[in-house]
């Protein structure tokens, strides 16, 4: 064999390419998930609030601060050049994986929720005004209504909530009839982190477009267990945190169509955002650099970059058959427990499972699972609305990924069998 | 201040016990206290929105009174071990006055816990007792003002 050929015979290996998606093999690039909670093997069912990461993104954060490190876009000097390359590198990877046109219509932000405050406070100051609508689900994280509130709160507009139905479905129907005149926004979740449900983007957007009504799409969740296509769906805005797609904290993507980053205003003032500077008058950088106000966050750029590649080279698809398996599995055998009321029945969904035992405290339950090393989450899930429409106080979440196993959800279902004995 | 050792026997009794038994058995021990509490029912009326304490993932709710100038605490949860927590901390550090009450330490709090829970912050047995704290000075000083009335 050649060396090349050697080289992708190894990768193919290491990936398990060939043979499909080997978990163990991706569990072994996930160094925290060798250790042990209360003397039992973790099982991380909490990827939904953060993802573990891998080898890849620890080493090349690492590698940056030990080898490389120094400002972006600052500094005449051998390592601000080269990384400052590097970090629009990202950029342009970011664009690659969701298929925008530009890296120029990447604006790199803190997180999530950084990411729709500026879409709120820009697009929304300047182009909505009193009366006007926007559009959001009655399955929102908190991050998707709080922002418009403030808006309302503030210039008077109108928050329309498109209602579900009890599996979790988006009522269609109703959502176009809030499409009417008065509404000047759709800001939607592509896939509820509490139910998993993953609504009909193209289809949303389609119908809002119609309308003349542009689409921000939150896709905090929907980015990890898919391939997303913003051309495809044609979203005007897309938005996704670092943190659940593998990568570290503090790192956010706003993407935005071009032609609407060029018509905003900026959200912070500041260096790096600014074409020049004078007492009198200051004149902004082009997007995205207009959005960027400060130093960036270089480092968790590098690691995002890392994260991308390396769910890249894996494949979204093969992450999302294996996932799907896990949803089914964990679907059946959650099914066959009497006393387990799920939350989220969508046909198109995550594998994301909230549930809650009959009788049972949900933080009862959530506490046995810790003691069986089950990670999960317990509570309203920032989602207090959506809550109060489930009837619930709160639900027990467990939220899958690419690297858990069938094996890890019967921990979870002997933990919940023993919930029974204790609490029932 | 310190408090009377005699004062503390509940809560040795607690802590000697969970010394005894390994983490997985603390777990089910505070479940057992959990549903023990249940024997002597939590008045239902005062499970209202004036006892309950706030920032807590399952609801607590604690009623207090003052009973021969020391402070009485009972406490009552949705969830069963933190029912058994705040029946822990309640029984624990019932009958002692607004000072001892005060003197009472994080580390004393934690020993009623010993590693059995690891959602301690969430569990908020340190707020439990803060509120019990505040419960106890508010009483103090709606004393105060009601002796300076007379
Ligand atoms: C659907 C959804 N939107 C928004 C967020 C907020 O993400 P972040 O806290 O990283 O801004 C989350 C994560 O909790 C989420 O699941």
């Amino acid at each position: 064999m050649t060396d090349l050929a050697q080289d992708l015979a190894r990768a193919a290996k290491h990936h398990n390419l060939e043979a499909g998606f080997d978990v163990e093999r991706i569990r072994q690039d996930f160094p925290i998930l060798s250790r042990e909670v209360h003397g039992k093997p973790l099982v991380y069912f909490d990827s939904g609030a953060s993802a573990q990461k891998p080898r890849a993104v620890i080493d090349a954060m690492v590698e940056v601060m030990e080898n490389e490190y120094t400002n972006v876009h600052r500094g005449a000097h051998y390592l601000s050049q080269t990384l400052t390359d590097r970090y629009e590198g990202v950029r342009e990877t970011i664009a690659r994986f969701i298929n925008a046109g530009s890296e120029n219509e990447i604006v790199i932000t803190r997180n999530t929720t950084e990411a729709i405050n500026l879409v709120a406070a820009t697009y929304g100051r300047k182009f909505l005004s009193k009366g006007d609508g926007v559009v959001i689900s009655d399955m929102e994280h908190h991050a998707n209504i709080v922002p418009w509130q403030m808006l309302r709160d503030e210039i008077g507009i109108e928050l329309k909530i498109a209602p579900i139905d009890d599996r979790g479905v988006l009522d269609l129907d109703a959502y176009g009839d809030l499409l009417d005149q008065n509404t000047k926004l759709v800001a939607m979740t592509h896939c509820s982190n509490v139910l998993g449900t993953v609504v009909p983007a193209a289809e949303i957007v389609r119908m809002a477009h119609d309308r003349g009504i542009p689409v921000l799409l939150d896709g905090s969740q929907a980015v990890v267990h898919s391939k997303v296509d913003v051309q495809a769906l044609d979203a005007d805005f897309y938005v996704f945190t670092g943190h659940k797609l593998y990568g570290p904290t503090a790192i956010g993507v706003l993407y935005g169509k071009a032609e609407l980053l060029a018509q905003m205003p900026p959200y912070q003032g500041g260096g790096d955002m600014i074409a020049t500077v004078t007492y009198d008058k200051t004149t902004y950088a082009e997007p995205p650099y207009r959005f960027e106000a400060g130093t960036p966050p270089i480092i968790e750029a590098i690691g995002l970059g890392a994260a991308i590649d390396y769910v890249s080279a894996i494949g979204m698809d093969a992450i999302q058959t294996h996932e799907s398996a896990l949803l089914a599995y964990g679907m059946e055998r959650l099914g066959e427990m009497p006393d387990i009321k799920l939350f989220g029945t969508a046909p198109e969904k995550a594998a994301i499972f909230s549930f809650i035992q009959e009788g049972i405290h949900p933080f009862d339950t959530a506490a046995t699972l810790d003691r069986a090393g089950v990670a999960t989450r317990v509570g309203q899930h920032c989602a207090e609305p959506l809550m109060a429409r489930l009837g619930v106080d709160g639900t027990v979440r467990a939220s899958l990924a690419m690297y858990n196993t069938t094996a890890e959800i019967d921990v979870m279902i002997a933990a919940l069998e023993r919930a029974r004995a204790l609490f029932g | 201040m310190s408090i009377p050792a005699e004062k503390l026997t509940q809560y040795d009794e607690y802590v000697e016990a969970l010394d005894l038994l390994d983490e997985e058995s603390r777990f089910e021990y505070i479940i057992d206290i959990g549903k023990r509490a249940d024997k002597t029912p939590f008045p239902s009326d005062c499970m209202d929105d004036v006892h309950l304490m706030h920032g807590c993932m399952s609801k607590v709710w604690i009623v207090h009174e003052v009973v021969d100038g020391v402070h009485e605490f009972r406490g009552q949860s949705d969830a069963i071990i933190v029912k058994g927590l705040v029946s822990m901390m309640t029984g624990s550090f019932s009958g002692l006055t607004s000072d001892e009450l005060a003197a009472v330490t994080l580390d004393q709090v934690r020993g009623l816990n010993l590693g059995a829970l690891t959602m301690q912050r969430q569990v908020g047995m340190m707020a439990m007792l803060k509120h019990m704290q505040k419960l106890s000075q508010r009483a103090e000083n709606g004393a105060d003002r009601s002796a300076a009335a007379e």
